[in-house]
């Protein structure tokens, strides 16, 4: 029986990520929650103190600690780079907040710095680990639904508008955007990830429509693949107040032999309660993704490879290009344009 | 005011003049009077279901003396029936598309601006009562200022069209001028604001080029709007909306899988699904119109709306031409 992963937090601007990965760490068996990094004590604090474990105000200490061999980065999407330079510096593999990065260039960076290394960059991308999805991919993979026709997937959320959630997510310096950046990355990569194919031509409509969030909130994304299967990718945080549930996500997908509809709301228990707000509540009862994407991540670096299905450095990388081709198109009246490759 | 009972004629007995006579069968003070296809068999097998008379020409209904005509033939040939129908003075009801080109559509539309007579696109999204609710709540003001829409009518190939007309984007328009003209009228008419922007993608399946489609609209009003349609569907998975519309302040939405008015399971093993919507919308649909006939106007469905569906249809099939998106302010046809 070998030594549990050593693994720290770096940053938790993502505040309910970052403690659902911790949570994931902590009660994982081959992996171990060393401590919990952020530059802001109270936010770091909020994390490492729910699972016991030390908050670490340096984080070049952390990664230089001789019991840390990976790290799970969570800052603002603007600071990923430094982050997985830092640990990739001190052979640290990396588990990545989504959106990979802002820019094409810090992700082509992040990816060159852990392969420099030789340690292993994932992108965090638990869709991918879903259940339903994963016997959707194997549906396809085994040829079941034939060629892959069109899809329509959406991925909407509330608005993270403060005090409930950081300001740096709705300022376009730090998160590179709004809506579009946020939530298209995860159907950008479902896409890629089910389909193996590439994105070639994108164009966006985006609009800040419904919360005064100064950055859009509502777009959708119509996509065109290598393999001539087109989508349509709904990112918005466009739930409203009083939703029965706060996120959704859905994949609704024909292919020349058959078609797939599957969504994460469905699977819950309806909920009216005179102590939990007004109407109704759609409670899930899921398995949590998270969970089994840190242990796919910890099993990675135990192997010393990644295994089936995490997502890469490049898979990031793919789905940030995709994301920032619909802002171009979006500023320049919807046309589509093609994702900038980085090589 | 017209008091006594109303006559109607049908040009066309397939899939959708079925509706029609069921729903005017429905509506009181209302007879079916003819049914009139070119293929007389089949316009006696639907008349005889109403004890109306068999036609094979739009003439010869006209010379029954009908109040009323409903165009229930391919999109085609909706412009010169309808024309006709109303030169001759005759309330007309003609089905969606209004019409398979804007030229047509045009037609159409100089027609019903020179006359008296009640012309009614058969939009019958507007009258089916799940998205009649839905539009009385965002009137009502419980979605606020409406932001995004999703309108997806998702089916397999119809196989019911006569020689298959419908399946021939020539002269139907596939699924884009069949299905989310549907969504296009809808959509505009539930924003209450123009489309000004249109793109679109499309794949193609075993059952033809461009028979799944997703466009995108924008709204003056600065809503957006994701219509999808498709024929590549299975047969065994029927047909199915999903409609959301999302604004300020709220949400309305639904989709046909959770709409479910009651089963019954017979020990034989016969299953019989109720179906809550059944043929409600033509109803709703053939009663508003017959009210405005009777009440000497305004259309329920002004030609204008159905032009503007089209129009938006068409855009987004230009869109798949060019692949980019088409400026609706300005597009006015190939």
């Amino acid at each position: 029986m070998s030594e549990p992963l050593g693994v720290a937090v770096l940053g938790c601007a993502h505040r309910p990520h970052a403690w659902s990965y911790a949570r994931a760490l902590a009660s994982s068996g081959t992996a171990r929650l060393v401590a919990v990094h952020d530059p802001e004590p109270g936010l770091g604090h909020s994390v490492a103190d729910d699972f016991a474990v030390p908050y670490i105000t340096d984080a070049q200490a952390l990664v230089s600690s001789p019991d840390v061999h990976a790290v799970v980065v969570c800052s603002p999407t603007a600071r990923h780079r430094a982050h997985v330079e830092l640990a990739a510096a001190h052979g640290c593999h990396v588990l990545c907040e989504k959106p990979v990065a802002t820019t094409v260039e810090d992700a082509a960076a992040m990816i060159a710095a852990t392969d420099e290394a030789g340690t292993q960059l994932h992108v965090a991308f638990p869709s991918r680990f879903l259940p339903q999805v994963r016997r959707v991919k194997e549906a396809l993979d085994a040829g079941t639904l034939g060629r892959v026709i069109g899809v329509r997937a959406g991925n909407r959320g509330r608005p993270p508008l403060p005090p409930q959630y950081p300001a740096w997510i709705t300022t376009p310096a730090e998160s590179g955007g709004g809506a579009l950046i946020d939530h298209s990355v995860h159907l950008t990569d479902l896409l890629r990830h089910l389909t193996g194919q590439e994105v070639v031509r994108v164009a966006a409509e985006t609009g800040s429509l419904l919360w005064d969030a100064g950055v859009e909130d509502c777009a959708l994304l119509s996509l065109e693949l290598t393999g001539a299967t087109v989508a349509s990718l709904d990112p918005s945080w466009s739930v409203p107040a009083n939703n029965p549930w706060d996120y959704d996500f859905f994949l609704r997908l024909v292919g020349t032999a058959g078609s797939v509809d599957l969504d994460d709301v469905s699977e819950s228990v309806r909920m009216v309660s005179a102590t939990a707000g007004a109407g109704l509540r759609l409670v899930g009862f899921a398995e949590d993704p998270d969970a089994t994407m840190v242990e796919a991540f910890v099993d990675s670096v135990l192997r010393g490879a990644p295994v089936d299905p995490c997502a890469s450095g490049v898979d990031g990388l793919r789905s940030l290009e995709v994301a920032l081709a619909g802002y171009r198109s979006a500023a320049d009246g919807g046309c589509f344009v093609e994702p900038a490759s980085a090589e | 005011m017209t008091a006594a009972v109303l006559r109607v004629g049908v040009v066309g007995a397939g899939m959708i003049a079925g509706c029609h006579v069921r729903a005017y069968t429905a509506t009181p003070g209302v007879e079916v009077v003819a049914v009139a296809d070119p293929r007389l068999p089949k316009a006696e097998q639907l008349a005889s279901t109403v004890g109306a008379r068999a036609c094979s020409s739009l003439e010869e209904i006209l010379d029954l003396d009908v109040d009323i005509v409903s165009v229930c033939t391919p999109p085609r040939t909706h412009a010169d029936l309808t024309v006709q129908a109303v030169t001759a003075g005759r309330h007309v009801l003609c089905e969606k598309p209004v019409a398979g080109s804007l030229a047509d559509a045009g037609r159409i539309l100089a027609a019903s601006r020179e006359t008296d007579v009640v012309v009614m696109v058969g939009h019958v999204s507007r009258f089916e009562p799940e998205h009649r609710a839905a539009k009385e709540l965002v009137d009502g003001g419980y979605v606020g200022n409406v932001a995004m829409m999703v309108h997806s009518l998702t089916t397999s190939v119809p196989t019911w069209s006569e020689g298959g007309w419908l399946t021939d984007p020539q002269q139907s328009g596939g699924p884009l001028l069949d299905l989310s003209v549907h969504s296009f009228d809808y959509l505009a008419w539930v924003c209450g604001s123009r489309a000004t922007r249109v793109h679109a993608v499309a794949g193609d399946s075993a059952v033809g080029e461009a028979t799944y489609v997703v466009a995108t609209v924008r709204y003056e009003s600065g809503a957006m709007g994701q219509v999808e349609a498709s024929w590549a569907h299975p047969v065994a998975r029927g047909f199915k909306a999903v409609v959301e519309v999302t604004g300020t302040a709220g949400r309305v939405s639904w989709d046909y899988d959770s709409i479910n008015g009651g089963a019954m399971y017979l020990t034989d093993g016969g299953t019989t699904w109720f179906d809550p919507l059944g043929e409600r919308g033509y109803r709703g649909e053939v009663a508003a119109f017959v009210d405005a006939v009777r009440a000497g106007g305004p259309s329920p469905v002004p030609v204008e709306a159905g032009f503007e569906a089209a129009r938006t249809a068409l855009a987004a099939h230009e869109s798949l031409r060019t692949g980019q998106p088409v400026d609706l302010t300005s597009w006015a046809g190939r």
